[in-house]
């Protein structure tokens, strides 16, 4: 664990780094393009996350086994968490860029309803409980999952809209293109690191239910 | 984990302020000179005074044009590590209520 955690710090410095001394300036955005190394790393991290939420959930509803849905809501969690940092960096990007801070256009928009419908997830499980909770939110995480392939493709699918394509990030200038492999490395590493830590969160607090759950079954009877 | 918050943030702006190239405003002291030494470089005979203005309306613009770009990049990144510090502040709050409920679970289990 601790690791993990010093080699994600040097990661994310040695990104910082890149970004602002090593990748060059490039020529229409110039100082604006930087905001591409977290804003799209961020986005990639989200299909990872929510990647590992969608396996989880399967092998739970295959296995019931309770530490899987653990292991599927702390990654839905820490989606969440890397989708509002896409949202939140896009909008100032697209202010620079396009005149506006938000658009309508189609990955926006599904990127959006990724965000709601995982959002949806939490909402989903507070409102129930047990093995219900564990069962449903199941459920809805591999059918959440179903947006992420439409969020990816969306600027094929609907063409015209204002993200560049998919390959763009693939073709950039090398003191750029090295500055985002390390740049998503760093996020993906993050991502790893908490995604440990809320899942042995999660556990402690799932030990702690059952022990007082048991204790007032006794106390009862 | 309070400090590591702390480090990591501050690590963020130093990084930021130390390695960003931060516009340099240019006196008309500066622009001047550095027409005057052009002009007589070049051997061509122009208005200097007309020469020095336009560059100097040129220097303002582009130093007015990167100071936007700049703020928005920080802007940017200042959004990105206020979420994660959020997260991990909500982390410790969470951390903290288990601990504190483990604690009353155990008094409560040797108690009478």
């Amino acid at each position: 664990m601790k690791i993990i955690a010093i080699i994600t710090a040097l990661f994310i410095f040695i990104s910082l780094y890149l970004i602002f001394g090593y990748a060059r300036i490039e020529g229409t955005m110039l100082e604006v393009q930087k905001i591409f190394y977290y804003h799209v790393s961020a986005a990639l991290t989200v299909f990872v996350a929510f990647g590992v939420n969608c396996v989880f959930s399967i092998k739970y509803l295959i296995q019931r086994k309770p530490n899987d849905d653990l292991l599927a809501v702390a990654a839905a969690e820490l989606g969440i968490v890397f989708c509002t940092i896409a949202l939140l960096s896009g909008p100032i990007w697209a202010r620079y860029a396009w005149n506006t801070w938000w658009n309508w256009e189609a990955r926006l928009t599904s990127t959006l309803v990724l965000w709601l419908m995982y959002i949806g997830y939490f909402i989903l499980r507070s409102a129930l409980e047990g093995d219900r909770r564990r069962l449903y939110s199941a459920v809805l995480g591999i059918i959440a999952y179903l947006d992420v392939p439409i969020v990816y493709y969306a600027v094929d699918i609907w063409q015209g809209g204002l993200h560049p394509d998919r390959g763009t990030k693939w073709s950039l200038e090398t003191t750029m293109q090295h500055t985002w492999m390390v740049a998503l490395i760093a996020l993906i590493l993050l991502f790893t690191f908490l995604l440990m830590v809320r899942y042995r969160m999660k556990k402690a607090q799932a030990r702690y239910e059952a022990i007082q759950q048991q204790h007032l079954t006794e106390a009862s009877s | 984990m309070k400090i590591a918050i702390l480090v990591s943030f501050l690590a963020v702006l130093i990084t930021f302020f130390s390695v960003v190239q931060v516009p340099v405003t240019l006196t008309s002291d500066e622009v001047a000179k550095a027409v005057s030494e052009a002009t007589s470089a070049s051997g061509v005979s122009v208005d200097e005074e007309v020469l020095e203005r336009a560059v100097q309306l040129s220097v303002a613009k582009l130093e007015e044009g990167q100071r936007t770009r700049l703020k928005y990049l920080a802007s940017a990144y200042l959004v990105i590590w206020l979420v994660f510090i959020l997260y991990v502040l909500y982390l410790e709050r969470q951390q903290q209520e288990l601990d504190k409920r483990l604690a009353q679970l155990e008094q409560a289990s040797e108690g009478p």
